[in-house]
């Protein structure tokens, strides 16, 4: 039993020690990568920032819209026997603000583009085609990850911001349509409650999501092993983990911002 | 040109071992290859042939011993001049690994995009001589998943030659083919040895093509070699592990079955 417990910590710890060694090589590039001319084309940029940000709009679009059409309803219930129905406004807009855009964009990112990554890496992994990279002399890190690493980076936040208005319009609807508020009242009083800082720590944690979403399904994808079935199972892990390390990293964040008071 | 008389390996084992999970795979090699031969390592499959290739070419770092390219300890030295030795080699793999998100043109500009400064129109020029030379001109468009599998192999051939490297590595370039193509592929590398004075290593068990393109052979069991010379000193060696191999022969010193670990214990 104390056996099997010590070998999984020494998993775990083996697997946090690879996931910073993949961290440190992609921060490496992206830093000493430009002086080198070893940046990746911006095509490569590109390509995946097309593909994991804006493949991902329609989605993130209806996932945060629709939790704004819910949050609205809900909120409305409580308030409404408070005669203070005029402040879902700002509540459906601070909540997907701070909270729900950053966090439900990031697990529709990681369920679309997370897996995907893995999936890609993964079947790169189990074809030869990573060591073919390696004998080329051309590293496998630099030349995979840091294209998809900086995608994800630019395109979380973007997506978020994205997240946001489409959940304001989602309560919008609901507070203008069924709760009866004018909207020109609606928007005043959520933009008289929204402040700059609830939408930036927002937009942190997309950043933080995004690398989250990057590191895991680069990882998981490097790392697999075996056939396919293997690169079945380095899909599933790279959304599990990237959804419990989102989950985690949004409560520490969420936790720094409110006790600093910033 | 006979090379096996150069004074001068390329690449030189001293004492290489590698072990994977308590099984030895790589057992007290050494070896020389000369400058411009065709090198031929054969053996049954799990015999640590590939290993030993991948060894040479500097992705298995070997647990002892050392691996010398042009008199350089490849294992001893940092990662940056590795990978600088490294842009020197071609390699053919077994399953050719073309990257599957890239067209065959894009596939064989990867290492001149990644390691040269030549300009787009300069490198076109490259990939069409190089297509012409492995016969698939008018290809350049197409996807890995459009061509057939004897394709994809030339395919990989060249962009295994596409800096022009001094050593080629060949991992079972013709198995999985159909003889016409493997024919094919026995000859381009006789041929790219010839012409590009290029330095070949080639793993496989294709008796074929061992004896069609060899200069030199090693024979490999178990991750020890057995034998090392030319095809004709193979063909008459004595030693039974050869005749078994090139006879393919199921009774010998090669054990396929286990001893009898006994199918009765196993009940």
């Amino acid at each position: 039993m104390v056996s099997r417990i010590g070998k999984a910590v020494i998993e775990y710890l083996e697997w946090g020690k690879g996931v910073g060694a993949l961290l440190s090589g992609i921060v490496y590039w992206i830093v000493f990568g430009p002086f080198k001319g070893k940046f990746p084309r911006r095509r490569y940029i590109f390509q995946q920032m097309v593909f994991a940000g804006l493949r991902s709009v329609l989605l993130v679009f209806f996932v945060d819209f629709f939790t704004g059409i819910v949050l609205a309803m809900q909120t409305a219930y409580q308030l409404e026997k408070m005669g203070a129905v005029i402040y879902v406004a700002s509540l459906v807009a601070v909540s997907m603000c701070r909270e729900l855009s950053p966090v439900l964009t990031g697990l529709v990112v990681a369920g679309r583009a997370g897996s995907a990554i893995a999936a890609e890496l993964g079947t790169m992994k189990v074809t030869e085609q990573v060591e073919a990279l390696d004998t080329m002399s051309i590293n496998p890190v630099r030349f995979l990850c840091v294209s998809r690493f900086l995608a994800l980076l630019l395109m979380v936040p973007c997506l978020v911001i994205l997240g946001n208005l489409s959940g304001i319009l989602g309560g919008f609807i609901v507070g203008t349509g069924s709760l009866h508020i004018n909207p020109d009242l609606y928007m005043q009083t959520t933009f008289k409650h929204l402040e700059i800082k609830d939408v930036y720590t927002g937009l942190i944690k997309a950043v933080v999501f995004g690398m989250i979403i990057a590191l895991i399904a680069c990882f998981e994808g490097l790392n697999t092993k075996g056939g396919a079935e293997g690169v079945g199972r380095a899909t599933t892990r790279s959304v599990v983990i990237s959804f419990i390390l989102i989950i985690l990293a949004d409560c520490v964040i969420t936790a720094f911002f409110y006790f600093s008071k910033i | 040109m006979k090379p096996t008389d150069s004074k001068n390996p390329v690449i030189s084992l001293k004492n290489v071992s590698k072990t994977f999970q308590n099984k030895k795979v790589i057992d007290n090699v050494s070896l020389d290859i000369y400058a411009g031969e065709t090198f031929i390592i054969m053996g049954c499959s799990g015999s640590g042939k590939s290993t030993l290739l991948r060894v040479m070419n500097g992705t298995i770092r070997p647990d002892e011993g050392h691996v010398f390219i042009k008199d350089k300890d490849i294992y001893h030295i940092s990662d940056e001049a590795l990978a600088n030795i490294k842009k020197n080699f071609g390699m053919l793999f077994q399953y050719s690994a073309l990257l599957d998100s890239m067209t065959v043109e894009e596939n064989v500009a990867l290492p001149l995009d990644e390691h040269t400064k030549l300009a787009d129109e300069i490198i076109k020029i490259i990939i069409k001589m190089k297509l012409s030379l492995v016969g698939l001109r008018g290809y350049e468009k197409y996807y890995p998943s459009q061509i057939s599998g004897g394709m994809r192999k030339r395919v990989g051939l060249a962009r295994a030659i596409a800096l022009d490297p001094d050593i080629v590595f060949y991992d079972e370039p013709t198995s999985g083919l159909d003889p016409v193509v493997g024919g094919v592929i026995d000859k381009l590398i006789k041929d790219l040895s010839a012409k590009l004075l290029m330095t070949s290593v080639v793993v496989t068990h294709d008796m074929q093509s061992v004896f069609g393109i060899a200069d030199r052979i090693a024979m490999v069991h178990k991750g020890a070699i057995v034998a090392v010379g030319t095809p004709d000193e193979i063909r008459r060696s004595d030693n039974p592990y050869i005749q078994q191999f090139i006879n393919g022969r199921p009774e010998g010193p090669i054990d396929f079955f286990k001893e009898d670990i006994g199918i009765i214990q196993d009940f």
